[in-house]
């Protein structure tokens, strides 16, 4: 599994970087970067949940 | 006394049973009418979750840039608030990291002393004006802690901002339309205060934001002091009435549902999720206003150039179609992309300031005064707008 974040959609509302911090992190602006890009399978649920609460569905997470 | 929603479908949006228990009608708004009209203004009201989102996320089409509109007692657009991009993106470079959730958590130590501080102020009297003697001075201290302003100026702050957000307040027989010279008044003693505090600061550096602010640069250039005033005018306006009316909100939520207080009682890691929920369910800025720049059809209703359309997030945020159990409030949803501080490049800037605030202070609180509830016989007070709890009578068993 692969996370990303598209950043230019990203204006850090920090949902995902809250609530699944072993994925993601907060830069200075409080946008978000991807700590994680490849999820091994114990963070996968984290990372959705992250994903999910993203306002700006600006996270994806895809199988390759 | 006459409903909140007329037989034409359209909102008053200052009706105090509104303010008070707003969902209702925003489920009637929805399904009747998702693009209605206001019966004060007549203006375009925005019902639906999918268009006030895809309204946020526009700006070109739904413009911020409407000083004159608003009628704050503002002498130019508040930064970055009333600027569209791309002008507004470059202040927001600059302000974002002030704001971050990081520096945010650094104040929460001071936040959580300020709020044990106000308790021991009044827990042995079995009950408080919840408003009065919390809501309104912890997120004002916590304001000019993170400006560098002195305590001792809170009375003038607090009466600033009610001067300018709720000029009625205080003066019940002034008619609404003769209130517009308090606001310009008050605006005027903001520029003054804060040219005033620059000044210092300009002759005497200290480690605070306005200092910061006073050396800040945007592709190498200082903002003007014009541009500095702008910024401060919005951190006032922005940053004392929000968190004051989500703690009035949240409160008396969890006051006249005791069984949901219990919960976080029980657990008290479900605080963060149901500040969440609650600013979904409560959403005390109930709308925000937007400018529409050309024509644009939504849900079927084409709004014109130039309407100054109202964005109803209260009821985005209980829209059913796109939240599951959209009125049900559940502390552990797990998918809440709700939009009370907005969405799109507007994003709440004092968003994580208001999400560390909120945390903090509901901890506080239930650790110290775990049971209470609303004096018996006795009915909480909202105000219209922006939805305070002006009044609201809290009791507990010493």
């Amino acid at each position: 599994m692969r996370v990303r974040v598209e950043r230019a959609k990203c204006v850090g509302h920090g949902r995902c970087y809250v609530l699944a911090p072993d994925v993601f992190e907060d830069d200075e602006r409080g946008h978000c970067v991807v700590t994680r890009e490849e999820l091994p399978p114990e963070l996968e649920e984290q990372a959705r949940r992250g994903q999910q609460n993203c306002p700006e569905h600006a996270i994806s997470i895809s199988s390759d | 006394m006459a409903p909140v929603i007329d037989d034409a479908g359209r909102i008053n949006l200052f009706h105090e049973e509104f303010a008070r228990c707003p969902q209702p009608a925003y489920a009637q708004l929805r399904s009747r009418c998702p693009v209605g009209r206001s019966i004060l203004t007549d203006a375009p009201v925005i019902s639906r979750y999918e268009d006030v989102m895809w309204a946020l996320r526009h700006p070109e089409i739904f413009s911020s840039e409407m000083e004159l509109h608003m009628q704050l007692g503002t002498e130019r657009p508040m930064i970055p608030q009333q600027i569209d991009p791309p002008a507004q993106t470059r202040y927001r470079r600059l302000l974002d990291p002030h704001f971050s959730r990081r520096k945010m958590e650094e104040l929460a130590p001071g936040v959580a002393r300020q709020a044990r501080a106000l308790i021991d102020g009044f827990v042995r009297d079995g009950e408080c004006e919840f408003d009065a003697a919390f809501a309104i001075p912890l997120p004002c201290t916590a304001f000019l802690d993170l400006l560098g302003l002195p305590a001792s100026d809170l009375g003038f702050f607090l009466e600033l901002k009610d001067d300018i957000i709720r000029p009625h307040k205080g003066r019940p027989d002034v008619p609404h339309t003769e209130l517009q010279p308090v606001r310009n008044a008050a605006g005027a003693r903001n520029y003054e205060y804060f040219r005033r505090a620059l000044d210092e600061r300009e002759a005497r550096p200290r480690e605070d934001m306005l200092t910061a602010l006073s050396r800040a640069e945007i592709d190498g250039e200082r903002l003007s002091r014009n541009e500095i005033l702008d910024i401060c005018f919005l951190l006032l306006l922005a940053g004392l009435d929000t968190v004051t009316s989500t703690l009035g909100c949240n409160m008396t939520y969890l006051a006249s549902n005791p069984e949901q207080r219990q919960r976080l009682l029980n657990d008290p890691k479900l605080i963060p999720g149901a500040v969440e929920e609650l600013l979904r369910w409560e959403t005390p800025v109930v709308a925000v206003p937007r400018l529409v720049k050309r024509n644009v059809t939504l849900s079927g209703v084409e709004l014109k150039e130039g309407e100054l359309a109202t964005l109803l997030i209260g009821s985005a945020n209980t829209d059913d179609e796109h939240f599951e159990d959209a009125q049900i409030v559940d502390f552990e949803r797990e998918r809440n992309i709700h939009a009370a501080f907005g969405a799109g490049p507007h994003r709440c800037l004092g968003s994580h300031l208001a999400r560390m605030e909120l945390r903090v202070a509901m901890e506080v609180w239930h650790e110290r005064i775990p049971h209470y509830r609303i004096k018996p016989g006795e009915i909480p007070r909202f105000s219209p707008g922006i939805r305070e709890a002006l009044y609201l009578p809290l009791v507990w068993d010493v």
